[in-house]
């Protein structure tokens, strides 16, 4: 993408041009609702309708079921029933409340990893955006790695890094410290829910940052403001849609979590996703479809108050032009830089154990056998590549899909995000309720998402005497766009509404269409999320397995992940050397995608 | 590229990969062999006409095409599997194309065509146990699931040869092709070389063994429900959520999948696992050490889990269906699906190696609860269980 036009070829325009340019953005709104409707609401409806339908009639009997039912929600089902017994034994005996059941605890847990997700991704967002040093553009753009790894090669790196026999107690041994049984509990999981969400802080924070605007913060100082209350005051609240962006996505991402949870928790931590899985296993679709609707209500309505948070908030501000990041190793030393270096140093250690720890346990696992080095895994995999029956799952096939639907969803996911952050930037009643909607295919349980496009896509719909139905690489790509450009909105929208007004207007007022307002005078300045938000929507792509599988069935349209799940079996060299494919292509993506996407140019450095 | 063509470009791309996609479909349906008045109906006149058209006798299957669905490690396991070999010795002996389709949600993904009305393609199931047969019986009647999903076996030669403990379908629909065992395997080197594995499910609970077993969760794993199903053979159904409750107090692990315990197994987590009899074949063929792989009958027993297959009854191929039962039930077949499944044979004579009977063990005594004590009372034991030790 290059900057803007400076090209005299756009300058003027004949009329054919402009009037391509004027319906360009409604355009590709309505393909955003399309995709929509057709990969996301229709499917979802197809089986969250068994909440409120059971044998052909209206009912709310499932719903009734799961809000009033104390395994589920704990005293609020009393609340429900029998409020005045609720309050009567409450204030007799206030300890007596008890808890908030399955929904109670997936919450709490969702809160917690939320907090630790928070707490480790800020120091890596203020890392990437303050300091220079070498590496770093390539360090900030393999950030999200950890998005696309399959949760099976988390479980297995957690276990190799922090197991009972892991490496990190070998290290407390050889160091003479007592040794940590760690696995598995509520902390693993809140550990291993924060290693794929602190990054996901950590980025959409530094996009934020490094559009903060420096002129403000030296108007502040020039009006006698210290550093830290010019950071409080101008820097923070540029920054804080941003955190709360990123609380808010890892909580909906955690509340619904599941393979994660069981493997590393084990039963007593199930969640609602878990019991979501089991109901769909054993065809329970009225229970399956009650709490996944009540879960995705609690995940929506969450997004919505963020939202409308997000709104209130919005700065306006005619330019951006970060202040210059410090050199990591500064010629000369204050008492302040020691203390700010130590504070990176702690940092990069808590990173080594928490992200290098486990991926790099998962890559000595791909070249091990029995704890020799043998490159058996490898061998597997070319030997699966050159032997494979037409049937099985093969590596490069794989790998080349992979990389196919991750450019497919960024060419559709990018500019549908980019025109809908325009057309949600207007101001209309509902207009959040809206944005919500749009965001539901974050909001909705991905196990509910795969039934429904197995109903409504791969079997189709039967209409005119034909079937119409929906498989194969199509499918896919627009399905991961649908998954995908809801962070392209969220990264593009918030600095794009904080724009000042008057530069679009002035634009407009000398002869340009909307269009291409958008992309010579808005874009440029908000190019710091673009690219955020593209390097979401290919690690969305790469890493989604749900959808994919059930869309690629019988058509080869498998992709990195799949190959993971199939190459599992009683030992797991064979899928985590896959894994490590997967990591090693990805990471090169990430860096061109980077590279493509620039620095940002006059405001990024 | 300039940026606003890039926008214009993509979004063109979108609008045009929709818009193929669906003509695209109706192409496809309409080429692959669907009558003009196509739809729904299709599939009962094809249900129909099979079963009208239906003769004994096998003459050469010349170009006809049989299409088996089974599970995806059938086909696609990256240790062994019967898949590949099976499909070519099938072919040679009849003529005919074997064709595999592996849906990742397995047999619910035939259910879930037969509720919402979808005809599909697959003549034969590969892979049906019998909580698998329970789901299929109970969802009849659900959608436009009217008729029945799977056909009677009938008089299939070589049928009688199977054993009888392993016939799971009162109905003879699903002809079992091989079984598996599910017991402990145990790490006789944990300890500095002084573990071992109790005897029973009583010693289990033993203080001496807290925190040294690795189980799976019965909602989300076949393993973890044979467990569970064993307890409830031995305990009873009103006495296994204690005997559970008494595990968690000596600090049992359950995970969600198979997978997931015995990656946590094999990293030394704990020195016992629930998972197949057969782990030593395994260890055998990888050279590892066997005493790392141990296995373990609590009480002398092990819980069977045999694994049918049953032919759909509007297979577009019935007899080529029919042949393929009986072909996967001639010994040396059965012999060699059981070894690259790396399980049990359905039948007393099939020429196993005696090299595999010293690693694949089979229990004193197996145990198995029949289709009509499952049925009904399986979804209340896993959801009592779920619903006890989850969220504690």
């Amino acid at each position: 993408m290059s900057r803007g036009s400076s090209d005299p070829a756009h300058a003027g325009g004949d009329g054919r041009g402009r009037s391509a340019d004027r319906y360009a953005l409604p355009v590709l709104a309505v393909v955003t609702a399309l995709l929509l409707g057709a990969l996301f609401y229709y499917p979802v409806a197809t089986v969250l309708v068994d909440a409120v339908v059971v044998n052909g009639r209206l009912t709310a009997g499932p719903l009734v079921e799961v809000l009033t039912g104390e395994f589920y929600v704990g005293w609020l089902a009393r609340l429900l029933t029998d409020p005045a017994a609720l309050v009567r034994e409450t204030l007799r005996e206030p300890g007596a409340l008890g808890t908030l059941g399955l929904f109670g605890f997936t919450a709490w847990q969702a809160l917690l990893s939320t907090v630790a997700s928070v707490a480790l991704g800020l120091p890596g967002a203020w890392v990437l955006a303050r300091f220079e040093f070498p590496g770093r553009r390539a360090l900030r753009s393999v950030t999200i790695l950890p998005f696309v790894l399959p949760s099976v090669m988390v479980a297995v790196g957690f276990y190799s890094m922090f197991g009972a026999s892991g490496t990190l107690n070998a290290l407390l041994s050889a160091l003479g410290l007592s040794e940590l049984d760690l696995l598995p509990s509520l902390g693993a999981i809140i550990v291993a829910h924060a290693f794929y969400n602190a990054p996901l802080v950590t980025r959409v924070t530094t996009a934020a940052w490094e559009s903060v605007d420096a002129g403000a913060v030296e108007t502040a100082r020039s009006l006698g403001a210290d550093p830290r209350r010019a950071f409080r005051d101008v820097v923070v609240p540029q920054l804080l849609p941003a955190v709360l962006m990123g609380a808010t996505l890892t909580f909906v991402f955690t509340f619904a979590s599941f393979p994660i949870v069981l493997a590393l928790g084990g039963a007593r931590y199930a969640t609602v996703e878990v019991f979501v899985y089991s109901a769909v296993r054993r065809l329970d679709y009225h229970e399956a479809a009650a709490l996944a609707a009540v879960e995705a209500g609690v995940s929506l309505t969450l997004t919505a108050i963020y939202l409308r948070y997000e709104r209130a908030q919005s700065q306006r501000r005619r330019d951006t032009r970060p202040p210059a990041r410090e050199s990591l190793l500064p010629d000369s030393w204050t008492r302040e830089r020691v203390v700010s270096r130590l504070a990176v140093a702690g940092y990069a250690l808590v990173v080594a154990v928490v992200f290098l720890g486990p991926l790099a346990s998962m890559i000595y696992g791909s070249l091990t056998v029995e704890g020799r080095l043998s490159l058996d895994a490898y061998r597997f995999l070319l030997r699966r590549q050159t032997a494979g029956a037409s049937f099985q799952v093969r590596p490069l096939p794989a790998v080349v899909n992979s990389l196919l639907f991750g450019v497919g969803t960024l060419a559709v996911a990018l500019p549908t995000g980019v025109a809908m952050s325009v057309l949600t930037t207007r101001r209309f009643r509902g207009r959040w309720l809206v944005d919500a909607l749009s965001m539901a295919p974050l909001a909705v349980s991905g196990i509910v998402v795969g039934l429904g496009m197995l109903r409504g896509l791969v079997f189709g719909v039967t209409a005119f005497g034909y079937r119409f139905t929906v498989t194969g690489t199509v499918a896919v790509v627009a399905a991961h766009a649908v998954g995908a450009y809801p962070f392209v909105v969220r990264t593009v929208a918030p600095p794009l509404e904080s724009l000042d007004r008057s530069l679009v207007e002035s634009a407009r007022a000398l002869g340009a269409s909307r269009l291409r307002a958008l992309v010579d005078i808005e874009l440029p300045l908000v190019r710091a999320g673009v690219v955020a938000g593209a390097a979401f929507a290919f690690a969305i792509s790469v890493g989604e397995f749900d959808a994919t599988v059930i869309l690629a069935e019988g058509s080869g349209s498998y992709t990195m992940p799949v190959a993971v799940e199939r190459f599992i079996g009683r030992r797991l060299g064979a899928a985590t050397a896959m894994g490590t494919v997967l990591l090693a292509v990805t990471t090169l993506s990430f860096l061109v995608i980077e590279r493509v996407g620039g620095e940002g140019g006059g405001f990024g450095g | 590229m300039d940026r606003r063509r890039f926008l214009e470009t993509a979004g063109a791309g979108g609008l045009a990969l929709v818009a193929g996609c669906s003509a695209e479909q109706v192409e496809t349906e309409g080429s692959t062999g669907a009558p003009a008045d196509g739809g729904t109906e299709t599939r009962t006149a094809t249900g129909t006409e099979s079963e009208t058209g239906t003769t004994t006798g096998s003459a050469t299957a010349g170009d006809e095409t049989l299409v088996v669905a089974a599970y995806p490690a059938f086909v696609d396991a990256p240790s062994t599997s019967p898949g590949a070999w099976l499909k070519r010795r099938f072919e040679e002996e009849t003529g005919a194309t074997l064709r595999y389709e592996t849906p990742d949600n397995e047999l619910n993904y035939y259910i879930e065509r037969a509720r919402q009305g979808a005809d599909f393609d697959a003549d034969v199931y590969v892979g049906l146990d019998t909580s698998g047969l329970i789901r299929v019986d109970e969802q009849q009647g659900s959608g436009q699931f009217t008729d029945p999903l799977f056909a009677e076996a009938g008089d299939l030669a070589g049928s009688d040869r199977v054993k009888e403990g392993l016939r799971f379908d009162p109905e003879g629909r699903a002809v079992p092709f091989d079984t598996g065992y599910v017991s402990l395997v145990w790490n006789a080197t944990a300890d500095g070389g002084e573990f071992t594995a109790p005897e029973t499910f009583e010693s289990l609970l033993d203080p001496a063994y807290e925190g040294d077993l690795i189980a799976q969760n019965p909602t989300s794993s076949t393993t973890g429900q044979a467990f569970m199903l064993h307890t409830i053979e031995r305990f009873g159904a009103d006495g296994y959520l204690d005997y559970w409750a008494d595990l968690r107090d000596n600090d049992v692990v359950v995970l969600g999948s198979w997978e997931d315990a015995y990656a946590a197994y094999e990293s030394d987590e704990a020195p016992m696992v629930v998972s197949y009899s057969t782990d030593q074949v395994y260890a055998n063929r990888e050279d590892q050490d066997l005493q790392r792989h141990r296995i373990r009958f609590l009480n002398d027993q092990g819980y069977a889990n045999p694994e049918g297959m049953a032919r759909f009854a509007d297979a577009d191929a019935p007899d080529l269906a029919r042949r393929f039962m009986e072909f996967a039930l001639t010994p040396e077949i059965q012999a060699g699906i059981a070894q690259r499944n790396v399980a049990f044979p359905a039948i007393e004579d099939a020429p196993l190696p005696d090299e595999y009977a010293e690693y694949a063990k089979e229990p004193a005594e197996a145990v198995t609860f029949t289709y009509e004590e499952l049925k009904g009372n399986l979804g209340t034991w896993t959801d009592d269980w779920a619903r006890r030790f989850a969220s504690g």
